[in-house]
């Protein structure tokens, strides 16, 4: 993996309805670069229910993800930068990353580098304050290490 | 000492809660062994202590042996070192 995340996978909007909607709307970019099938974008939505809020890492971001599954063809990460805070069960929530792993192996690098990026709490405040998603995908190329 | 991180499905959240117990021990200047694995072989698990969220300390209350810290945010390193000192503070 070159990097984190490419261009073609952060997106940024300025509302959604809700939590499911962001988590639908994060993940289109991996459904239709084809690393994920549907179900997976249900079985995300069903661990948040049935497990709780605990994706939500770190103040105003999330990490929707599954168990490695069928579902899943290629372990990848997508971004959506919501403007408007999305309610996630009373956490409020502006910067999702899709997490699709394919086994439990491949994506542990990359969450290493993901881990160090989310201790620094201004790393979050800084892609919140993003004008463009060029400058988002600056922003995590330059600060994201890839180990 | 041995820490267990855990979450639902032991591949995303409780890999970056470990992360951030590793960094956090590292800079208390104190020494665990750190796992991480899902809320089912937690159950079977052995270790000293786990860290995971509220819901998961609730659900695996009364079922381990294991002292239970609840963790809100995983990458939260000042609540992981409160929940840190308090560990090692009581052994």
């Amino acid at each position: 993996m070159v990097e984190a995340i490419p261009c073609s996978r952060i997106q940024i909007v300025e509302a959604v309805d809700d939590y499911q909607a962001a988590i639908t709307l994060a993940a289109k970019p991996l459904l239709e670069e084809g690393f994920i099938e549907t179900p997976y974008i249900q079985a995300m939505l069903d661990a948040l229910e049935t497990h709780g809020p605990y994706i939500v890492l770190a103040d105003h971001f999330a990490l929707p993800h599954a168990r490695p599954s069928e579902a899943v063809k290629q372990t990848g990460l997508s971004l959506l930068l919501v403007r408007e805070a999305v309610d996630v069960k009373t956490n409020p929530v502006h910067v999702f990353i899709v997490l699709a792993a394919k086994d439990d192996h491949a994506h542990i690098k990359v969450l290493g580098g993901l881990a160090e990026f989310l201790m620094e709490p201004q790393n979050i405040q800084d892609i919140i304050a993003a004008s463009t998603r060029d400058d988002v995908h600056t922003l995590l190329k330059e600060r994201w290490t890839l180990t | 000492m041995k820490i267990l991180a855990v979450c639902g499905f032991g591949v995303g959240s409780s890999l970056i809660l470990k992360m951030t117990i590793t960094k956090a021990l590292k800079e208390l200047g104190l020494d665990a062994e750190v796992v991480n694995t899902d809320i089912t072989d937690a159950k079977s698990y052995r270790a000293d202590a786990i860290f995971t969220s509220p819901q998961f300390v609730s659900d695996l209350t009364g079922s381990v042996k294991a002292t239970l810290y609840p963790i809100n945010k995983y990458s939260d390193k000042e609540e992981v070192k409160q929940q840190l000192k308090t560990l090692f503070n009581q052994n």
